[in-house]
C-alpha cells in the first residue's frame, strides 16, 4: 500500500494540494502523512529509514519542498509544520530543505541528497529562506509554526546546521538581523532573540560564533536590544549581550564600542531588570557582565585570537 | 490583515473572568456583530516558552466540534496576544451551581454532552486533561462545551501515554498522580468527579488541602454517589470513578450507558441558566463590571539622546538613572501591575489569594498550568544549585500556610528548561511540589513547649522582627523592600510554625559566619567603618543582618560581591586576561572556567557523513 501510495506519487499531489482540502480532511492528510512517512516493512532493519522518506530523500525531493510551502496559506501552515516537523527529525531530509538551491550558480545535476554541494555558499532562493518571511508577514498562526519549524532545523541536527551557518554566515545573518531580530511582531522579536542566544552558545556553533561576536555592527544591534521597551525583549537581549562581554579574545571593534559605553553600561547594568531577584543565574552573569566591562584595559588591546576562520569544513 | 486592523474588529465589553494565562472579555465582532469572547494573554508578563500558548491554540484551531468551544482566530496587538473564541453566555456549570447543586436530570444531559465531547476530543488524539465544573460552558440555548485547554495535550500517537503531571488535584485520576503514565481514561475519571462536584457543590476531598488531597486520592477507595439517586446514575460514576483504569470504560462506551438513555435534551439545561439569573437578580449590591480599558503603554518610541554612543565620544553625563526609572516604570506599565514579580511568582500570587482549600462562593478555583522557570543556555552551566534554590525560593511567603497549591488550581509543571532540553524533564520536578505535603501534617501553630522553642520566640521577638524592621526602614528601593519583606513575612511564618527550628537556625547561622575568619572579622560591630563596600552598594549597612537575611537574593549576591572583593582583591587586576582565574565569587569563576574551556576547546562542527 505505501509502494503503491510511492508509484502515484500521492505524497506529492497531498502536499501541493494540502490547503486546497476541507478542514476535516487536512488532518487525515496529516494522519496520513504521518503514518506513511513511518512506515517500514516488517523486514526491514531497525535502523534503516523508513522507506518514504528514504524515497523522498533520494527521488523525490520536491514532496519536503511543498510541504514546507505549506506555509504559503493559512489553511495548510499546521498540517503542513506538523507532518514537517516530524520528518525532519532525520537529518538527511533537514539537509533537504536547507540546501534546497533553484538558484545556485552551478546546480548539481543529481537529485535530492546526492545533488548536496555542503560548501557551495547559497544563492537565497532556496525553500529554507522563505522561512524568513513565512515567520514575519504571515499571520500570527503561520508564523508561529514556521518559527517552530525554522528552529527545530536550526538546533535539531547540530553539526550539519554548524557547517550550514558557516557557508551561509553572510547571509544567514543578514536576514536574521533585519528581518526577524528587528521585527514589528512581539513574538517573533522575542523568539528570535532567544533562538539566536541559543545558537550561539550551542557548542556545535563555536565558529559561527566567534564570528558573530567579532563584529561591532552585531554587537550595537544587541546593546539596542537592551534598551528596548519591552522587558522580555531586554531579558532576552542579555543573553546574547553577555556572549560578547564574556568573549576572552574581543575585537578591537567590539572593545572600543564597550569602552565607550563603559561609564553608561555600568550604571545601565546595575538597575538592568532589578525586578528579577528570583533568577539567581541572571543575576550572577549580571555581575559577571559587570566585573568584566569594569576591567577592560582602558584602550583596545590587540586580541590574542582571531576568530575561527569561516565556511571551511575541517 | 494586519494585526491592528484585527484589533480594531472588535469592540470589547466587560471583562467575563480569567482563565488560563489571561483575561477574558466579551466583544463585538464589528463586521459581523457576532458577540465573541477574547482573551487576552500578557506575554510581557510571562517568561513562560510562547511555545506553550502556541500549542494550546494550534490544539484549539484543530477542534472543530459542537461540543468543544469554537476557536476563531488570534492575533497579536502589542505585546499582547488575543484569542478570540465563541461566546458562551450561560456561563461555566460553577457559576450556575452558586444557587443550589444540580438535579440527577440535568446530570445526565450534561454527562451526555460531555462524553459526546470527550469522545471527539478522545478520537482526535487530544487529553482534556482539566475536566470540572469550572471548564465546562453552556450557551444560552443549553448546548455543553468544554472549554479551557489550557493544559490539554496532543498525542501523535493514538497508543502513546502522558507522563506530565498537569490537571487540577481533586479531578486527577490516581494514575495520573502515581505517575505511572496515563491516557484518555483519566479525562472519564475526571469527568466522574466533576458528577460529584455538580450534586454535591464539590468535588470529594474538597475540604483538604489540595495536596493532602493528591495523596489521599490514590490511597482511599473511589468515591460514591451518596443518597437518593438511581441505580443507574450509582452505577454510571462507579464505571467512571473505577481507580483501574483498564476497566474503565472510554467515553465511547460510556454513551451507551442505561442512565443516559432517558436523559433529556439540552434545552431543559435553560433551566439551569435562569436559575441563576433569578439569583443573581435577588443579591443585593450593584453588579459592578469590569470593562476593558486599553492600556495606554504604547510609549513613544521616540528616543531621548541617551543611547549607547556608537561613533564619537560623547560625555557620558546624560543621567543613566533617570534613564532607568523611567525603564523600570514602563516595564510595570507593561505587565499590568504584575511587572515586579516573574511569571513563576505571578502563578503564585494567584494561588496564593486563597488559604482555605476550596471556596466555592468565590469565583472559579484559579487554573494555573505548568510554569516554565525557563533555565537559560548559561555562559556556563551552574544548573544544579541555581535549581535548589529555585524550589526554595517559590513559596510566597505572604501567610503562614502559602506551600504550594494551596488553592483548588491546576497544577502545572515546574519545568525547568536546561541547556539541552529535552521534554524528558518535564516531570521530575513535581518531586519538588509533592514534598511541602509533609509540613501539612504539622499542626499550624506549633505548641511552644521546649526550651528551644521559648528561645526561638526570643530570637524572632528580639533579633529577628527588630532587624528587618529597621532594615527596612533603612531600604529606599522598592523591588528591595519589597523583597525585604517578603522574607520578613516569611521568617514570621516560619516562626509561627517552628520556633525549634528557628532556634537552630540561628544557631548554625552565627556558627557558621563565625567560622569564617573574615566574615567574623567583618561582622565583628567595632569593625564595621573598614569595610570596604563598593560605592553602588545601597544602604544596607548593618551587617549582623546580612547574615540573617540569606535567603534575599538581594542581600545574598551584595554580600557575595563583598566577601568576593575581599578575598580577592590584589588579583584582581589581572582578571581581564583570558583563561586567568576571575576573582571574587565562586560562580563566576566557574563561569569564566567553563567559558574559557569552550573557547579553547575544539568545538569545530563537523559534516556527518551525509
Amino acid at each position: 500500500m505505501v509502494s503503491g501510495m510511492i508509484n502515484e506519487d500521492l505524497l506529492y499531489l497531498l502536499a501541493v494540494n494540502l490547503y486546497r482540502l476541507p478542514f476535516e480532511s487536512r488532518k487525515d492528510a496529516q494522519v496520513i502523512f504521518s503514518y506513511v512517512l513511518r512506515f517500514k516493512p516488517a523486514n526491514a532493519s531497525p535502523k534503516s529509514d523508513p522507506i518514504a522518506v528514504s524515497y523522498i530523500i533520494t527521488n523525490k525531493p520536491e514532496v519536503l519542498i511543498e510541504l514546507c510551502n505549506g506555509y504559503d496559506h493559512k489553511e495548510s501552515a499546521t498540517p503542513a509544520g506538523t507532518v514537517l516537523r516530524e520528518v525532519l527529525k532525520n537529518d538527511s531530509a533537514a539537509a533537504i530543505i536547507l540546501y534546497d538551491d533553484p538558484g545556485a550558480k552551478s546546480p548539481n545535476p543529481q537529485k535530492g541528497l546526492a545533488g548536496i554541494q555542503p560548501n557551495a555558499v547559497q544563492s537565497g532562493q532556496g525553500v529554507f529562506w522563505k522561512f524568513f518571511d513565512w515567520i514575519d508577514k504571515g499571520s500570527f498562526e503561520v508564523g508561529a509554526d514556521a518559527f517552530t519549524t525554522f528552529r527545530e532545523l536550526l538546533t535539531r541536527h547540530k553539526s550539519m546546521v554548524a557547517q550550514y551557518l558557516s557557508a551561509n554566515f553572510e547571509l544567514f545573518f543578514e536576514k536574521y538581523n533585519n528581518i526577524l531580530v528587528k521585527s514589528e511582531s512581539y513574538v517573533t522579536k522575542r523568539q528570535s532573540i532567544k533562538l539566536l542566544g541559543e545558537i550561539l552558545l550551542d557548542r556545535a556553533n563555536y565558529t559561527v560564533m566567534t564570528a558573530y561576536v567579532d563584529r561591532g555592527e552585531h554587537l550595537k544591534i544587541c546593546m539596542n536590544l537592551l534598551r528596548d521597551e519591552r522587558k522580555m525583549v531586554q531579558y532576552e537581549g542579555f543573553h546574547v549581550f553577555k556572549v560578547f562581554v564574556a568573549n576572552p579574545h574581543k575585537s578591537i571593534a567590539v572593545q572600543k564600542i564597550l569602552l565607550q559605553n563603559r561609564e553608561r553600561l555600568l550604571n545601565f547594568l546595575k538597575h538592568f531588570l532589578e525586578d528579577r531577584t528570583e533568577d539567581e543565574q541572571f543575576m550572577d552573569e549580571r555581575e559577571f557582565l559587570i566585573k568584566q566591562i569594569r576591567n577592560m584595559p582602558a584602550v583596545p588591546v590587540e586580541p590574542t585570537q582571531k576568530p575561527a576562520q569561516l565556511g571551511v569544513a575541517r | 490583515m494586519s494585526d491592528d486592523q484585527q484589533a480594531s474588529r472588535y469592540s470589547v465589553q466587560e471583562e467575563l473572568g480569567s482563565g488560563s494565562f489571561g483575561v477574558v472579555y466579551k466583544a463585538i465582532d464589528r463586521f459581523t456583530s457576532d458577540v465573541v469572547a477574547i482573551k487576552q494573554v500578557d506575554l510581557e508578563s510571562t517568561d513562560d516558552d510562547i511555545q506553550e500558548i502556541q500549542a494550546e491554540i494550534m490544539l484549539l484551531s484543530t477542534c472543530a466540534s459542537q461540543y468543544v468551544t469554537k476557536y476563531i482566530s488570534s492575533f497579536l496587538k502589542g505585546h499582547k496576544l488575543w484569542i478570540v473564541m465563541e461566546y458562551l453566555g450561560g456561563g461555566s456549570l460553577l457559576d450556575l451551581m452558586k444557587p443550589g447543586n444540580f438535579s440527577e436530570a440535568h446530570v445526565a444531559i450534561i454527562c451526555r454532552e460531555l462524553l459526546l465531547g470527550l469522545e471527539y476530543l478522545h478520537r482526535e488524539g487530544k487529553i482534556h486533561r482539566d475536566v470540572k465544573a469550572a471548564n465546562v460552558l453552556l450557551s444560552t440555548t443549553g448546548k455543553v462545551k468544554l472549554a479551557d485547554f489550557g493544559v490539554a495535550a496532543q498525542l501523535s500517537n493514538i497508543k502513546s501515554q502522558r507522563n506530565t503531571f498537569v490537571g487540577t488535584p481533586y479531578w486527577m485520576a490516581p494514575e495520573l498522580i502515581e505517575g505511572s503514565g496515563y491516557d484518555f481514561k483519566a479525562d472519564i475519571w475526571s469527568l466522574g468527579i466533576t458528577v460529584l462536584e455538580l450534586i454535591n457543590g464539590a468535588p470529594p476531598l474538597g475540604d483538604l488541602h489540595p495536596m493532602k488531597a493528591l495523596v489521599e486520592i490514590p490511597r482511599r477507595p473511589a468515591p460514591k454517589v451518596e443518597g437518593s439517586y438511581s441505580r443507574d446514575f450509582k452505577n454510571f460514576v462507579a464505571k467512571c470513578l473505577d481507580k483501574d483504569c483498564d476497566r474503565r470504560p472510554s467515553a465511547k462506551a460510556l454513551l451507551g450507558h442505561s442512565f443516559l438513555k432517558s436523559a433529556g435534551r439540552v434545552e431543559a439545561l435553560q433551566e439551569l441558566i435562569e436559575r441563576k439569573q433569578e439569583w443573581d437578580s435577588h443579591r443585593k449590591g450593584p453588579s459592578h463590571k469590569d470593562y476593558y480599558q486599553e492600556t495606554l503603554n504604547d510609549m513613544p518610541s521616540a528616543h531621548e539622546n541617551d543611547g549607547w554612543v556608537f561613533d564619537t565620544v560623547k560625555q557620558a553625563t546624560i543621567a543613566p538613572r533617570k534613564n532607568t526609572t523611567k525603564r523600570r516604570k514602563l516595564s510595570v506599565n507593561h505587565a499590568n501591575g504584575q511587572g515586579l514579580v516573574s511569571g513563576a511568582e505571578d502563578m503564585f500570587k494567584k494561588l496564593d489569594l486563597k488559604d482555605a482549600p476550596l471556596d466555592y462562593s468565590s469565583p472559579s478555583p484559579a487554573t494555573v498550568k505548568r510554569v516554565t522557570v525557563r533555565k537559560r543556555p548559561s555562559i556556563a552551566q551552574l544548573t544544579t544549585p541555581t535549581k535548589q534554590r529555585q524550589a526554595s525560593s517559590q513559596k510566597r511567603p505572604l501567610q503562614p500556610d502559602m506551600s504550594y497549591g494551596n488553592s483548588a488550581s491546576t497544577v502545572r509543571v515546574f519545568r525547568r528548561v536546561s541547556d539541552n532540553s529535552t521534554m524528558g524533564q518535564v516531570d521530575s520536578d513535581v518531586t519538588t511540589a509533592l514534598v511541602t505535603t509533609h509540613d501539612e501534617n504539622r499542626p499550624p501553630m506549633a505548641e511552644t513547649v521546649t526550651k528551644d522553642a521559648v528561645y526561638g520566640r526570643r530570637v524572632f521577638n528580639k533579633v529577628v522582627d527588630p532587624a528587618f524592621q529597621e532594615m527596612h526602614a533603612l531600604t529606599s528601593n522598592p523591588a528591595q523592600r519589597e523583597a525585604l519583606s517578603r522574607l520578613a513575612d516569611a521568617w514570621s511564618a516560619f516562626d509561627a510554625l517552628d520556633p525549634e527550628g528557628e532556634y537552630q537556625l540561628m544557631k548554625l547561622l552565627i556558627q557558621k559566619a563565625q567560622n569564617d575568619p573574615k566574615l567574623s572579622v567583618q561582622l565583628s560591630p567595632s569593625k564595621t567603618s573598614s569595610r570596604d563596600i563598593t560605592p553602588q552598594t545601597s544602604p544596607q549597612k548593618p551587617a549582623a543582618k546580612l547574615v540573617l537575611a540569606q535567603n534575599n537574593p538581594h542581600l545574598k549576591s551584595l554580600r557575595r560581591r563583598q566577601s568576593g572583593m575581599l578575598q580577592d582583591e590584589p588579583r584582581e587586576k589581572l582578571a581581564n586576561l583570558p583563561g586567568q582565574e576571575v576573582p571574587g565569587i565562586p560562580h563566576t569563576k566557574q563561569i569564566e572556567d567553563v567559558l574559557y574551556g569552550r573557547w579553547a576547546g575544539q568545538l569545530r562542527g563537523r559534516w556527518p557523513n551525509v
